[in-house]
């Protein structure tokens, strides 16, 4: 659809330099989506593209924050280097993988069951959306902190249902505290909240769905699973793109409930990159290596956003 | 289906029975969040955090009110929030219409600028854009802070906002056209009343965002007079010493807002996001 | 036609858009607003206008803003902020106080901000020592020695409080409170079982071999915010080592693969981890968390700061009392950690005049007494009458006079980014006791890495 316009905007670029008289009205057509932009992108330059560019630029300085930067002139470098060497970066790295692996996954299975669940007349079927949207609403500090009550070893809830299932009184696993689980005991507590969140997302999707189009398909003889798996599903296909790129970024910019829970510890083995590059800049006073590390984690997610503008690309082509 | 229809299945009530289940545990948490709020922190260092309280007060919420001086500071988050957002969903479906209805030079390059924008770890802008705002002359004012949330908003909500305006029929706008309506006048008059919906969704989101913002509160702004309702919550936190059940409390109020907004924009909140994911 | 409509749009945008920023300019013009009422209100009597104005503008001008950054968030503390304000506020009514509390943690992210913005607040709360001295050095602490001169404060302070505050023969600083580390203990506990606070290390490991004996976890700890663990190194290598090695050590001029440090971590810390003399999973809980283990009788020992007494359930907390670390080698000095705050005037300061009268307030004996009494922390000034002293502050301060050396703490000693290498590498440790040459080699790595920058 949006071919027609782009085609007349296109003869009418193309008769401007032709010959034909000057036209204030066909200027005005093709500076109109300038003038749309004009204001939101201005702020948006000045506020976030700028500071960005910064940004890389600081990556190749020292800076503590309050006097000038220092250029690292004989090897501007040398921030990447390092950061190619620190181990802690290694294993910010490896964890957000898990993060965002473990968040494209689990969290889109179990709320898209859940919304095919939640999609009908069920008794207290409100109630049941609004609890398990209800993390969302709690604030992360919070969060963090029942949760590290869960995860108490001698007296957390989930310690204490295990002790039970096996029945070994002696059972203290330290979710928050052995390095080899952390990671995982925190990412389960952001799959917990982003449940919530997905399910929504694909219950409006649900809603955009014609149940005609259900019925047809039973009609014509196909069982729940097969109904689902090719009719619902492909039609659910943007939702879940959208849930896809949201996963991702939030799985890149995860922060809060490292820093609540844990602050990356115990020796960093529960570090992400946002978490540890804010440590670097506001702890330790090292903005330009904080700035580096943001640039390598910006360039991971400008992976994505190509894959996901090609997604686009390819779809409207079809219009 | 009536709920008796519902449950003739076994099948069925083992499935809503394992709901059930799995609901419990989503709601755990937000239970002992209120469990915590109205126990003594004694009470808890005494006896453990999951054992029932003793007795039930509502003292912490007082303290939480007064000590964290939320009177003060709740105003302050309204009076960033709202210009904020309204900024920030103006701006946007503007640029969205442009990037949604136009083909022109640059318009890919703008859009990967604004999603690029939304990917980026908003940590790390966070001395460029103290020094830019000190520089301005907005450090520790309130049009610094809804400046920058306005601006760093715009990412999400045009890449949305303009998946939204995609999916409007073309013949309603070219309809409009050939009566000779300007693209303003098309962009205000049938475009904005169209995307109500995901406005509301987004409206919601971004509310959420922005009242609970807590980062750039304590960068942009210095003194207390102008923080928002989470910096004053920051407060109740020590060096040393936790008081969780005035934190939890306190948490709790800061959250009473963002309820209420849910709560009347929900029937927009999915049919909004609905539109914009299935085109 | 076309043209007028896409003029008319494009005016209303930019006007709608100015109302946007004007939202929040609305409450600035607000606050110049209340401020006028004020004296409007007084006015009211006199009818020649032209004077009016004069009087308002004095008065705006007369009642100068003073504005005061704290990072007191804990409760206790934050009321004795509170109340220190108000004091020098009915002393000093021409004067108005802007005052901010900011969480403790942030306060520390956000002060490079506080520091460099064009108009930084004036008067800001923080550590003594070197990270005040990483300020001055960069020019953003103001020289206040002749505060110092004026108050006889060179006089009033004990000489290692004002070397604390001094670079280059000036004073940038002013300490206003301390507080002591030591091991607290459950005397009920240690009564159950015939104990004595042990004074020697041997002493030690038999208290802490007994109460395991009879199923009581010797000590507890919270080490999820690590610095808990930073406690241990600083005094197991203060005894071991002395504290004059320690400190060198924390100034980036002693190597961390030096075997005496190697002999604190494998003669002394490693067999109380794997004695089992620690609770179990302390990276799970901070600080106040491990503090249950004590308060419910499971453990009986935490090396800690007198802030302990601020949380312990208050009924029950004369059962606690505390006893100095154990002397490991009786020939080396006795070093102590006794971290101190105080305040400072930023060097850019607005209103540096009315900033020194308040910092005068907050060094004098009044305003020191009035925390000693109420807060339970050791004064700095030698004036302030001690004789409403509780036991437990004789005692602590007993304990750090006796001390040949006084540190403030790890991470107030060393870098910052020394410390988070440090601290990390003393959770490794904790997990894995056998590692620790490799531990020390990346600490090592790291100190090189940090020192050799500046």
């Amino acid at each position: 659809m949006g071919k027609d316009i782009s085609m007349r905007a296109l003869k009418r670029t193309r008769a401007l330099p032709g010959g034909g008289k000057f036209s204030w009205y066909k200027l005005g057509n093709t500076l109109t989506p300038y003038l749309f932009l004009l204001i939101p992108l201005i702020l948006y330059l000045i506020w976030v593209i700028g500071p960005m560019l910064y940004t890389f630029y600081l990556s190749l300085t020292r800076w503590d924050g309050m006097t000038p930067p220092v250029f690292y002139s004989a090897n501007p470098l040398r921030n990447y280097q390092r950061l190619f060497r620190d181990p802690v970066f290694a294993i910010s790295l490896r964890n957000n993988l898990r993060w965002m692996i473990s968040f494209i996954t689990i969290p889109v299975v179990m709320g898209l069951a859940l919304a095919m669940a939640l999609n009908r007349s069920l008794p207290g079927a409100k109630f049941i959306k609004a609890s398990f949207y209800s993390p969302m609403v709690l604030s992360l500090v919070v969060c963090g902190l029942i949760w590290s009550w869960m995860y108490h070893p001698a007296r957390g809830l989930i310690n204490e249902v295990l002790r039970f299932l096996t029945n070994n009184p002696n059972l203290t696993i330290g979710w928050l505290s052995d390095s080899q689980l952390v990671m995982w005991a925190i990412i389960a507590v952001a799959v917990w909240r982003q449940v919530g969140y997905v399910m929504v997302l694909y219950l409006a999707g649900l809603q955009g769905i014609d149940p005609g189009l259900i019925d047809a398909t039973k009609v014509d003889g196909a069982n729940g699973w097969q109904t689902f798996r090719h009719v619902i599903f492909p039609l659910l296909g943007p939702v879940t793109v959208i849930v896809v790129v949201i996963s991702i970024i939030d799985s890149l910019r995860a922060f809060d409930l490292v820093s609540v829970m844990t602050r990356g510890g115990p020796y960093n083995s529960s570090s992400v990159l946002a978490n540890y590059m804010y440590i670097q800049a506001f702890n330790n006073y090292r903005m330009g290596y904080s700035s580096a590390i943001a640039v390598v984690l910006f360039l991971i997610s400008l992976v994505f956003i190509f894959i996901y503008l090609w997604h686009i690309l390819q779809d409207e082509l079809e219009y | 289906m009536s709920t008796k229809q519902f449950f003739r299945s076994p099948w069925r009530v083992l499935g809503f029975i394992v709901l059930v289940i799995l609901m419990l545990m989503w709601l755990v948490p937000f239970f002992s969040a209120l469990m915590t709020a109205v126990r003594t922190n004694e009470d808890i260092m005494r006896r453990g955090f999951w054992a029932l309280p003793n007795e039930i007060t509502l003292e912490n919420f007082r303290v939480a009110w007064d000590r964290g001086n939320l009177k003060r500071y709740i105003p302050n988050s309204f009076i960033i929030t709202i210009p904020a957002l309204v900024g920030t969903l103006f701006l946007s479906s503007l640029s969205a219409y442009a990037l949604a209805r136009f083909r022109f030079k640059g318009n890919r390059f703008i859009l990967f600028l604004y999603v690029g924008g939304m990917m980026l770890p908003f940590q790390v802008l966070m001395m460029p854009v103290f020094r830019l705002t000190d520089a301005l002359g907005l450090y520790n004012t309130h049009l610094g802070i809804i400046l920058f949330h306005t601006a760093f908003q715009l990412g999400f909500c045009t890449f949305l906002l303009r998946n939204y305006m995609r999916t409007v029929p073309n013949e309603i706008l070219e309809a409009a056209r050939i009566d000779g309506c300007s693209e303003f006048r098309i962009w205000w008059q049938i475009m904005m009343p169209l995307t109500v919906p995901a406005l509301a969704a987004l409206a919601t989101l971004e509310f959420t965002w922005i009242f609970n913002d807590y980062l750039w509160a304590i960068v942009l702004l210095q003194d207390d007079n102008l923080k928002p309702v989470t910096a004053g919550l920051a407060t109740l936190q020590g060096q040393y010493v936790m008081d969780w059940t005035v934190i939890v409390a306190g948490a709790l109020i800061a959250t009473v807002p963002t309820v209420i907004l849910f709560i009347f924009l929900q029937r927009y909140f999915i049919e909004g996001l609905t539109l914009g994911a299935t085109k | 036609m076309k043209k007028t409509w896409f003029m008319f749009i494009a005016l209303v945008l930019l006007l709608s858009f100015g109302m946007i920023s004007c939202a929040g300019e609305a409450e600035i013009v607000e606050r110049i607003v209340e401020r006028t009422v004020e004296v409007e209100v007084e006015r009211t009597v006199e009818v020649e206008v032209e004077r009016t104005v004069e009087v308002e503008v004095e008065r705006l001008t007369d009642r100068r803003v003073l504005i005061y950054n704290s990072y007191m968030s804990d409760p206790s503390v934050r009321e004795a902020d509170e109340a220190l304000v108000a004091m020098f506020q009915e002393m000093h009514p021409e004067i108005r106080i802007q005052h901010s509390t900011v969480a403790h943690e942030d306060f520390k992210h956000a002060i490079r901000a506080y520091l460099t913005a064009s108009t930084p607040p004036d008067v800001m709360t923080w550590f003594a020592g070197n990270r005040a001295r990483f300020f001055t050095e960069r020019g953003l602490i103001m020289d206040i020695s002749d505060v110092w001169e004026a108050e006889g404060w060179n006089e009033d302070y004990p000489a290692g409080f004002r070397a604390m505050s001094t670079t280059d023969g000036k004073q940038y600083f002013l300490p206003t409170s301390w507080y002591w580390w030591a091991v607290y203990y459950r005397t009920d506990i240690f009564d159950d079982h015939g104990l004595q606070p042990p004074e020697t290390w041997e002493e030690f490991l038999e208290v802490c071999e007994t109460l395991k004996a009879n199923g009581i976890t010797p000590i507890t700890i919270g080490t999820r915010y690590r610095w808990t663990t930073a406690a241990w190194f600083d005094y197991l290598n203060m005894r071991v080592n002395g504290p004059e090695f320690h400190i060198n050590l924390m100034m980036g001029e002693e190597s961390y693969e030096d075997p005496r440090v190697l002999r604190v971590f494998t003669d002394y810390w490693a067999p109380l981890i794997e004695n089992g003399y620690f609770i179990d999973h302390p990276a799970a809980y901070t600080w106040s968390e491990a503090l249950q283990f004590m308060s419910n009788g499971e453990a009986a020992m935490y090396l800690m700061g007198d802030f302990l007494r601020d949380v312990y359930p208050q009924d029950e907390v004369d059962l606690i009392d505390f006893f100095r670390f154990p002397i490991i080698d009786p020939d080396v000095p006795i070093g102590e950690d006794a971290p101190t705050d105080g305040f400072f005037i930023a060097a850019d300061s607005r209103n540096p005049e009315d900033a020194k009268k308040f910092l005068a307030f907050l060094g004098s004996v009044e305003a020191q007494q009035y925390l000693a009494d109420n807060l339970g922390r050791l004064p700095t000034h030698l004036g302030v009458d001690m004789s409403n002293f509780t036991d437990m502050q004789r005692k602590g301060l007993e304990l750090i006079q006796g001390a040949d050396f006084v540190a403030q703490f790890y991470d107030r000693d060393t870098t910052e980014e020394m410390a988070d290498v440090g601290m990390n590498g003393f959770m490794e440790f904790w997990d894995n006791p056998g590692n620790i040459e490799s531990i020390l080699a990346q600490l090592e790595f790291a100190r090189e890495d940090l020192f050799a920058e500046d």
